[in-house]
């Protein structure tokens, strides 16, 4: 078996089965980490746990929603203003964030008078607001409040709201994925089915396992509106309460992220018989396909086609000018769960960059398969890392850019490696063409750093360099380069704007004619 | 104002209800709804986790889930742009059912192999730890009797047990517990030092370095708690650049020979002081935050009573200095503008106590946790005595009280002083807002600059002064008026 043994984990054995590395000829038969397992105490696992899987995760992104967690303030300060899950009604869910804030004597005494008091006083204070998640925490767990009867009461006396409790505590499994999977079965269970949605179109999809981040479900959103097609939910970023009540009248689930949303897919499939269709909103290729999977399902691929065509004609030029620039770079990609598969082959083929290294922090066997089947030879799988691990792995590879979450970066910054937040996105979005044209300008923009450049100077020993007052990351990309591709005509640098999603925001799209079929059925059925 | 000489007044952080205030404009008064809508503070676990990271060669190994570490890590790392080292016992579903004591015995043997220069473990616990009653004071005293001697005989290693369950009080007594726990730890009575016991509070890198620069001119030597200067630590270019505090075991150890204590917050650092007045008979002198000119000067005049050594004239000119600066702002810009302040209680003290100085109006003061002993600092008491004009001080209060005042009209502010979780009510009802506390992370570097001495100040009142006038220049109102000034 090729698994890696960390120096710094000899004592600790058990972490001997989390890291791997593929070896000449290896499949996953021989090559693959354990995953999912719980984590080693004080071992500076970079885990969260599963109340932030289910509320920060998975149940802030809707939009349109009082988000209360019940229990001491903490777990509500903490994840709030973490995440950049934007949303089209001024980022609501972003900007407000409640807690019961129980106190000792509702530990004592119990807190589920006080939970309603919270409830109605949320209510009051947004009156325009009718719709409540209320998240269970460590403690009111542990306490034992019945939160889904204090949520009953509330509904009996106030008819016009609605809400939804998931009972998903911090210590509910070995990380954030616990809460995950206990986000999507409560919802399932509890609210899809509850609200008859308008069908506008012949064609309806909920897109799952989205979260919106720094605008993809809307770069996303716009591909599906140009084929006619009804996105009934996004689940969850930007998506709203009542849209993902209605999930059972879509004809086809379309999932993206399936670490953390896998689960309500397969329960639709189970229950109201829709299907499952796993696609990828990352990278021209991936993308493309999964456009055309989406049309070829409904009879429409010659939508998606145009599409693709249109984008492609467009970014190409621009994506080949950064994969020109990026070639042969090494590269961690040290992301939570999904992304590592997500990401892993496609940036080595349409960027060029070489991935040294993938981990997953909450991610399971499974993304691991994905991930490491997708990963050149030589490449470190490692599961559940911990900061030394981290350190020794970025010592050994010596990679040009980690990409990891924020405080993980500032742990790279000091070995002087340059990062991009893999969860929050540097200049986001990252998904569409043009996004995955940003994500490599932020990856060259990153590796090229004139400053960064200057990090590896030791002024008390080195030759200090003084023909130069400055230098550009063009000057550092392109020495090496062939003049073909250094003057081409046809590449050229990003030249979008910083925020492309207000146009998106702003923007018509062309009315389909319905099937004739569909319609008169439809107008039967409302009849 | 405030200078206060503690002698046994006691320091009650237990919940009552806080008594009705008689001002004439001034009401104390606790927010009424029951729920939080946008939290001010988060709870105290956190704040121990600060602490620990001051500490060298010291890694707390936090009790309870995990999300109690990872998004304190994230909270610290977000305001400093470092990443600090803490630990979690990782309490999953059966440790939350049968007790979870052996995670915290696997995770200090874990972290002890793994880190070889760890000094000291503090174990912190948290809500979920504290209501399942795990014996955490039974852990220590097992793995003192078996694993540390057995194990790590050859190592000096220390553990204790930091009890700061979420329920209680906030991130500000959680920091208040932990420093007094670290120095009722380690303070062992030798030989007198000769120096100055100097706590803090829960300042920044920026503020510890002006301290220690006030000091210096005095010429006074001190053990500062804590030493964080390093918190704003370098990328260096062999790489290996690590960003932690810097007072030792025996810097705390220390701390019961000092001719005395100043610590500079009542509600940080406070216990600390008060256990060494008790127990070592120190001389103790709790407060002012010295925010502002007058509370510098308070500093120092208490630096002076406690060591005997003269105010040098070098600080008579950096005190001119700074007064040169807010006469070129006070009654042209700042005057009558009216200002909300939030965050930590000894800092919103001393915010407000400046800004009264600025002949600015504080209307506003927020105090994000429900201490029952707010009510009778004498501050805030000369506050309520001493403000002509409408003022509310509320406590356990969270942003709603801030925004809710804003948009029914009752407030109308022009400027608004705290920390950057309250960044989007300065957004959208575009009031300009200068970032001060804990944490500010939409601002950069903000954590390098003092808010305490007289550079602090200078540095404050043109932070406060430039945030109005970009305002006036977007909002196109008398932005004319810099012109000449």
């Amino acid at each position: 078996m090729p698994y890696h043994e960390f120096d710094c984990s000899t004592c600790i054995p058990e972490r001997k089965k989390h890291a791997v590395v593929k070896g000449p000829g290896e499949d996953l038969t021989s090559c693959l980490p354990l995953g999912y397992l719980n984590t080693i105490p004080g071992s500076i696992s970079e885990r969260g746990c599963a109340y932030c899987g289910a509320k920060h995760v998975i149940g802030t992104p809707m939009k349109d929603v009082i988000h209360i967690s019940h229990g001491p303030v903490g777990c509500t300060y903490d994840t709030w203003q973490t995440k950049r899950y934007i949303s089209d009604n001024n980022n609501f869910q972003l900007k407000y964030t409640f807690a019961t804030d129980v106190k000792e004597k509702h530990v004592v005494f119990g807190a589920e008078g006080m939970l309603k008091q919270n409830i109605l006083e949320a209510f009051k204070a947004f009156p325009d607001i009718k719709r409540m998640t209320i998240y269970q925490t460590c403690a009111t767990a542990l306490i034992g409040d019945d939160i889904d009867a204090v949520a009953a009461e509330v509904k009996e006396e106030l008819p016009d709201v609605d809400i939804f409790v998931c009972n998903s505590p911090g210590f509910a499994g070995p990380s954030q994925s616990g809460g995950h999977h206990k986000i999507n079965i409560a919802w399932v269970n509890n609210k899809v089915g509850t609200f008859e949605p308008e069908i506008t179109s012949d064609f309806v999809i909920n897109y799952v396992g989205e979260y919106n981040i720094q605008g993809d479900q809307e770069v996303m959103l716009d591909f599906f509106k140009r084929m006619g097609i009804q996105v009934l939910s996004t689940f969850t970023g930007n998506g709203t309460y009542d849209g993902l009540r209605s999930m059972h009248r879509a004809h086809l689930n379309v999932l993206e992220c399936a670490r953390s949303a896998e689960y309500i897919c397969d329960e639709l499939r189970v229950r109201y018989g829709i299907p499952r269709m796993d696609i990828d909103g990352f990278g021209f290729e991936p993308l493309s396909i999964s456009l055309r999977k989406v049309g070829r399902f409904f009879g429409i691929e010659d939508r998606a086609i145009k599409i693709i065509e249109e984008e492609t004609a467009k970014w190409r030029p621009q994506l080949d000018w950064y994969k020109e620039r990026l070639r042969g770079k090494k590269v961690c990609l040290w992301p939570g769960g999904s992304k590592l598969w997500h990401w892993a082959h496609v940036i080595q083929e349409e960027m060029g960059v070489e991935v040294v290294s993938v981990y997953t922090k909450f991610g399971h066997q499974g993304d691991m398969e994905k991930g490491v089947s997708r990963c050149g030879e030589g490449a470190l799988a490692i599961d559940d890392p911990n900061e030394l691990e981290g350190l020794e792995a970025l010592a050994k590879l010596k990679p040009d850019i980690i990409f990891t979450g924020k405080r993980p970066g500032e742990v790279a910054k000091k070995v002087r490696v340059p990062y991009l937040n893999a969860h929050a996105y540097h200049n986001g979005p990252w998904k569409g063409y043009e996004g995955w044209v940003r994500f490599a300008r932020d990856i060259y923009n990153g590796i090229y750093s004139p400053i960064h450049q200057l990090s590896a100077l030791d002024i008390s020993k080195d030759e200090i360099p003084t023909g130069r007052g400055f230098l550009t990351a063009r000057m550092l990309s392109d020495s090496s380069l062939s003049d073909d591709i250094r003057n081409s005509q046809v590449l050229k640098p990003y030249d979008g704007k910083f925020d492309p999603i207000a146009g998106l925001r702003a923007k018509t799209y062309p009315d389909f004619e319905r099937l004739a079929r569909t319609a008169s059925a439809a107008a039967t059925a409302a009849e | 104002m405030s200078s206060e000489t503690t002698s046994s007044e006691a320091m009650s952080s237990e919940t009552c209800e806080i008594e009705a205030c008689e001002s004439k404009f001034c009401q104390l008064k606790a927010k009424e709804r029951i729920g939080t809508i946008n939290p001010i503070f988060t709870c105290q676990p956190a704040g121990a986790q600060f602490v620990s990271i001051g500490i060298k060669d010291c890694i707390g190994i936090v009790h309870g889930g995990q999300g109690c570490v990872m998004f304190v890590r994230l909270l610290i790392s977000q305001h400093l742009k470092e990443s600090f080292e803490l630990a979690s016992s990782s309490v999953h579903e059966d440790g939350a059912v049968f007790g979870a004591t052996g995670r915290v015995e696997q995770g200090i043997d874990v972290l002890l192999e793994r880190y070889p220069h760890v000094r000291v473990i503090p174990i912190i616990t948290t809500c979920s730890t504290e209501i399942i009653g795990d014996d955490c004071d039974g852990v220590v005293n097992k793995l003192e009797e078996e694993l540390l001697p057995v194990k790590y005989g050859d190592r000096d290693v220390h553990l204790l047990v930091i009890k700061t369950p979420s329920f209680v009080g906030s991130m500000v007594s959680g920091y208040d517990i932990a420093v007094r726990d670290f120095v009722k730890k380690f303070a062992r009575k030798t030989e007198p030092n000769g120096k100055l016991n100097l706590i803090t509070g829960w300042v920044n890198p920026g503020d510890v370095k002006e301290l220690k620069h006030l000091l210096a001119e005095m010429d006074i030597d001190a053990t500062v708690l804590f030493e964080i200067e390093d918190f704003d630590s370098p990328v260096m270019p062999d790489g290996s650049a690590v960003s932690h505090g810097n007072t030792t075991i025996e810097d705390l150890q220390d701390t019961a020979n000092a001719l005395g204590t100043i610590a500079l917050n009542r509600y940080e650092g406070g216990k600390a002081a008060q256990f060494l007045q008790k127990k070592f008979k120190l001389p103790t002198i709790i407060g002012p935050t010295p925010i502002g000119i007058r509370n510098t000067d308070t500093f120092l005049r208490n630096l002076k009573e406690m060591t005997g050594k003269p105010i040098p004239p070098s600080l008579v000119k950096e005190r001119g200095i700074a007064i040169d600066a807010l006469a070129d702002l006070t009654h042209m810009f700042l005057a009558d503008k009216k200002v909300a302040i939030y965050g930590n209680p000894d800092l919103v003290i001393g915010l407000a106590e400046f800004c009264l100085d600025l002949e600015m109006k504080p209307v506003l003061l927020l105090l994000g946790d429900d201490n029952s002993s707010y009510g009778d600092d004498p501050r805030i008491k000369a506050i309520q005595d001493g403000v002509d004009y409408p003022m509310e001080i509320v406590t356990n209060a969270d942003f709603w009280e801030l925004e809710r005042r804003i948009k029914d009209g009752e407030i109308e502010l022009d400027l608004i002083l705290g920390h950057s979780k309250g960044r989007f009510v300065s957004i959208d009802y575009s009031i300009p807002m200068v970032r001060v506390g804990f944490p500010t992370y939409d601002r950069a570097g903000m954590y390098r600059h003092p808010v305490v001495g007289y550079g602090g100040a200078t540095w404050l009142a043109e932070q406060m002064a430039n945030a109005l006038f970009t305002d006036m220049e977007y909002k196109k109102n008398k932005e004319w008026l810099l012109n000449v000034w």
